[in-house]
C-alpha cells in the first residue's frame, strides 16, 4: 500500500475548490432566496398585522363616528321638535292673541254699535215721548197754562236766580208759547220791574209748548214744558248711560 | 475491471505531478456538482418551482441537521458541512458509473477530507474562542489532560479517515471480488448495500465533523425562537 502525497494535496485543493464553488453557486443563492422569502413573508405578515390594526382602528373610528352622527341626529331631531313645538306654541299664542284681539274688537264694535243703536233708540223714544207729550199738552189751552206759569214766576225762582238775569237799565225778554193778553203783560211787566228794575219786552215761541222763558243779557230762566221735557229727556239719557256703563 | 483501491493508477502526468484516477474522478464530480448547482440556481424566485423547492429542501435539511447537532445558527457552517456531505455522497455513489472507482475508496481522498475537517475545527475554534481560548480547551477539564486531548484530536481525525476509507474500500473490494467470481447480476444486491453504506458514511462523516466543530465552540448560544 502506497500513500501518494501529491494526490493528498491535489484532493485537498480539489475539495477546497469544490467548497468554494458550492458556496458560491449553491448554498449562497439558496440561503439568500430562503432568507428573502422569509423576510418577505415576515414583511407581509407585519403589513397584514399593520393593516389589520389600521382596519380595526378605522372600524372603531367609524363606529364612534356613526355613534356621534346618531347622537347628532337625535340632538338635531330633538332640537327641531323643540323648535317646532316652540314655534307652534308661539304661533298658537299669537293666533290666540290675535283672535282675542279680533274678538275683543268685534265685541267692542258690537257693543259700540249696540250702545249707539240703544242711544239712537232712546233718542228716538225720547223724541217720540216728547212729541207725544207735546201733542198731548198741545190740547191743553196754552194761554191758561202760560198765565199760570207766569203767575208762579215770583215764587218759582230764588232771589239770587232773579238777580242774575238782568240789571237795572237792561232789557229782559219774556218769551211765551202763545201771545199774552195785555193785562197779563202789564202784570208781568210790573212784577219784573219791581224785582229787577229793568225794561221788559215780550216775544212768542211755540216750541216752548206752554210756559215762559226769561232771557236776560247774562242768563236765562225756564219755566216751560219744553224745558221740562228736555230736562226729563236729559235725565233719561243720563240714566241710560249709567246703565250702559254698568 | 476496476483495480485495487489500495493502489493508485496514474492517469497522466502534468510535469512532475502525477494525476491519479481519484483526482480525475474528483474533478468530474466537481464539474457535475458545480455545473448542476449553477443550472439549478439560475432562475431562483420567491415562488419556487418544483426543482427549486427540492433544492431548498436539501439545503434546509442540512441547516436543520446543523442546528440540531451543533445547537448554533447554521449559516457559517452550511458550506463546509454541505460540501462534505454532497461530495462524499456523490463520490460514494460514483461507483454506479461503470468503470469509475469512488475517490473515497482511496486513502488520500479520505485523508484530504479529514485534514480539512481538522483545520476547520481549529479555524472555528479560534474564531469562536480566540487563539488562547482555543488552546485552553486542551487543558479541560485538567491540565493533566493536555497530552490526552492532543492525542484525541489526532486520533479522531485519523478515525475519520479510517472509517470512511474502510467502509468504502471494503464495499468496492467485495463487489470486485464477487463480480470476478460469479455472474453479472449477482453483485447487484451488494452494490445496493454499498450505496446505502455510502449514503450512511457521508451522513456519519458530516455529523462527526459537526460534532468536532461544535466541541470547540464557545458556550452554546440559546436557540432563537422560530
Amino acid at each position: 500500500m502506497h500513500f501518494d502525497w501529491s494526490t493528498l494535496i491535489l484532493q485537498t485543493v480539489n475539495v477546497l475548490v469544490l467548497l468554494w464553488l458550492l458556496r458560491r453557486f449553491l448554498f449562497r443563492p439558496v440561503v439568500a432566496i430562503i432568507a428573502e422569502r422569509k423576510n418577505t413573508a415576515e414583511k407581509l405578515l407585519t403589513d397584514a398585522a399593520s393593516k389589520m390594526q389600521s382596519a380595526q382602528t378605522q372600524a372603531e373610528q367609524t363606529a364612534l363616528h356613526e355613534k356621534a352622527l346618531a347622537s347628532d341626529g337625535d340632538r338635531i331631531l330633538a332640537d327641531a321638535r323643540a323648535s317646532a313645538q316652540t314655534e307652534r306654541t308661539t304661533t298658537l299664542d299669537a293666533a290666540r292673541l290675535e283672535a282675542d284681539k279680533m274678538r275683543a274688537a268685534a265685541q267692542a264694535e258690537l257693543e259700540t254699535q249696540r250702545n249707539q243703536m240703544r242711544l239712537d233708540l232712546d233718542s228716538q223714544a225720547r223724541q217720540l215721548a216728547v212729541a207725544i207729550a207735546s201733542r198731548l199738552l198741545g190740547r191743553v189751552p196754552r194761554s191758561a197754562v202760560d198765565a199760570a206759569l207766569l203767575e208762579a214766576l215770583d215764587t218759582t225762582w230764588s232771589p239770587d236766580q232773579w238777580n242774575g238775569l238782568a240789571a237795572a237799565g237792561e232789557t229782559l225778554e219774556v218769551v211765551t208759547a202763545s201771545p199774552l193778553e195785555a193785562a197779563m203783560q202789564a202784570a208781568c211787566t210790573t212784577m219784573i220791574q219791581k224785582r229787577l228794575g229793568c225794561s221788559v219786552q215780550f216775544a212768542t215761541d211755540p216750541s216752548l209748548i206752554a210756559g215762559v222763558e226769561l232771557r236776560g243779557p247774562h242768563a236765562r230762566l225756564h219755566n216751560n214744558w219744553r224745558a221740562d221735557l228736555d230736562s226729563i229727556a236729559e235725565e233719561l239719557s243720563h240714566d241710560d248711560k249709567t246703565i250702559v256703563m254698568a | 475491471m476496476m483495480g485495487s483501491p489500495l493502489t493508485l493508477t496514474v492517469a497522466f502526468q502534468i510535469g512532475p505531478v502525477a494525476i491519479t484516477t481519484p483526482v480525475l474522478a474528483t474533478w468530474a464530480i466537481m464539474v457535475v456538482l458545480a455545473v448542476g448547482s449553477c443550472l439549478l440556481t439560475r432562475h431562483m424566485s420567491l415562488h419556487p418551482s418544483t426543482r427549486q423547492a427540492a433544492l431548498e429542501v436539501v439545503v434546509e435539511a442540512i441547516e436543520a441537521q446543523i442546528r440540531d447537532t451543533m445547537r448554533v445558527e447554521p449559516a457559517p457552517y452550511v458550506p463546509l458541512i454541505g460540501t462534505l456531505f454532497l461530495f462524499i455522497f456523490a463520490a460514494n455513489w460514483s461507483s454506479l458509473v461503470p468503470g469509475v472507482e469512488p475517490p473515497t475508496a482511496h486513502l488520500e481522498t479520505d485523508a484530504a477530507l479529514a485534514l480539512i475537517v481538522f483545520f476547520a475545527v481549529i479555524w472555528f475554534g479560534v474564531r469562536s474562542r480566540g487563539l488562547r481560548g482555543y488552546f485552553a480547551t486542551f487543558a479541560e477539564p485538567s491540565i493533566l489532560m493536555v497530552p490526552l486531548n492532543i492525542v484525541e484530536t489526532m486520533t479522531r481525525t485519523f478515525s475519520l479517515v479510517v472509517r470512511l476509507f474502510g467502509n468504502v474500500m471494503s464495499g468496492v473490494f467485495v463487489v470486485g471480488i464477487v463480480l470476478s467470481l460469479v455472474g453479472l447480476l449477482v453483485p447487484v444486491p451488494l452494490m445496493a448495500l454499498d450505496l446505502l453504506t455510502g449514503a450512511v458514511q457521508a451522513y456519519i462523516f458530516s455529523v462527526l465533523a459537526m460534532v468536532f466543530i461544535a466541541g470547540v465552540l464557545g458556550e452554546p448560544k440559546p436557540e432563537k425562537e422560530k
